[in-house]
């Protein structure tokens, strides 16, 4: 098989920091909507979790759906009951999209690494 | 397309953080007018936001129980409102051409502070949604690099 699960759950996280990126985005558009809660994709206990499956892992890794689910559990930072905070989305959004360069990068090399074994250079 | 449906979230965002900022300019701009298009003194107005239902495969899903989790699908603007909770401004100038029989002039419910502060928010949070865009824009060049 050429692409092996590690090249398989690094392009998992390259989706999954997208629509983490798609949340975030969308905490960041409603900053002023009064009682707005904001959404999250759980990206890392999710990976963390199909990637400790062993056997199962490629399977766990391809039914990853990365949905955005409302996070109750942080409290309201304003009066208007809205659970955005602008500065720690941005923080997240920062964090995030370096995640996924990361992710790009490790995978860029080992699709470098395959091509220089097949001969065709980097 | 995840990425370039972040881009649409930040879209929506400055849409509707630019009509915010039109808004409060045109408040600002009838601080003084005491005949609105319907012969009244002007009333401020206020933007109402909300947040935009998902899409409708993302609807269906969360209805059929498949995730808990609804698609934030960014902003949209719910309607332009007049405030009418603030009382008009009462000025003594009996010279006025619309002074009441007392001499008093109603004035618009325009506070000039509320409306720098409601333009520095707009402007920050335009500004925040530019940055998520810069980001989805980065983030999407960075995965093309992959097919070089």
């Amino acid at each position: 098989m050429l692409f092996d699960t590690t090249q398989l759950a690094l392009e998992r996280a390259i989706e999954g920091a997208g629509k983490r990126h798609e949340a975030l985005a969308a905490n960041l558009a409603n900053a002023n909507t009064p009682g707005y809660q904001r959404v999250d994709v759980d990206l890392h206990t999710a990976l963390a979790a199909a990637v400790g499956r062993g056997e199962d892992t490629r399977s766990a890794l391809g039914s990853l759906s990365f949905a955005p689910t409302r996070d109750n559990s942080a409290g309201a930072t304003r009066a208007d009951g809205s659970t955005v905070d602008v500065d720690a989305e941005s923080a997240k959004l920062a964090a995030n999209a370096l995640e996924q360069q990361a992710a790009v990068q490790v995978a860029h090399a080992r699709i470098g690494i395959l091509k220089a074994a097949m001969g065709t250079g980097v | 397309m995840s990425l370039f449906g972040g881009l649409e979230i930040s879209a929506s965002g400055l849409t509707a953080e630019r009509l915010r900022m039109d808004v409060s300019a045109e408040n600002l701009a009838n601080a003084q007018t005491t005949r609105g298009t319907d012969g009244q003194p002007y009333r401020r107005k206020e933007v109402i936001l909300q947040e935009t239902p998902g899409s409708f495969g993302a609807s269906l899903s969360a209805a059929m129980g498949a995730n808990k989790g609804t698609q934030g699908g960014g902003v949209q603007v719910a309607g332009v409102v007049q405030d009418t909770a603030t009382p008009l401004k009462r000025v003594y100038d009996p010279g006025h051409p619309d002074a009441d029989a007392q001499g008093y002039v109603s004035m618009p419910n325009v506070d000039t502070v509320t409306e720098m502060v409601d333009l520095i928010s707009a402007q920050r949070a335009y500004e925040a949604n530019v940055t998520a865009m810069q980001a989805a824009k980065q983030m999407f060049s960075r995965t093309l690099e992959l097919l070089r």
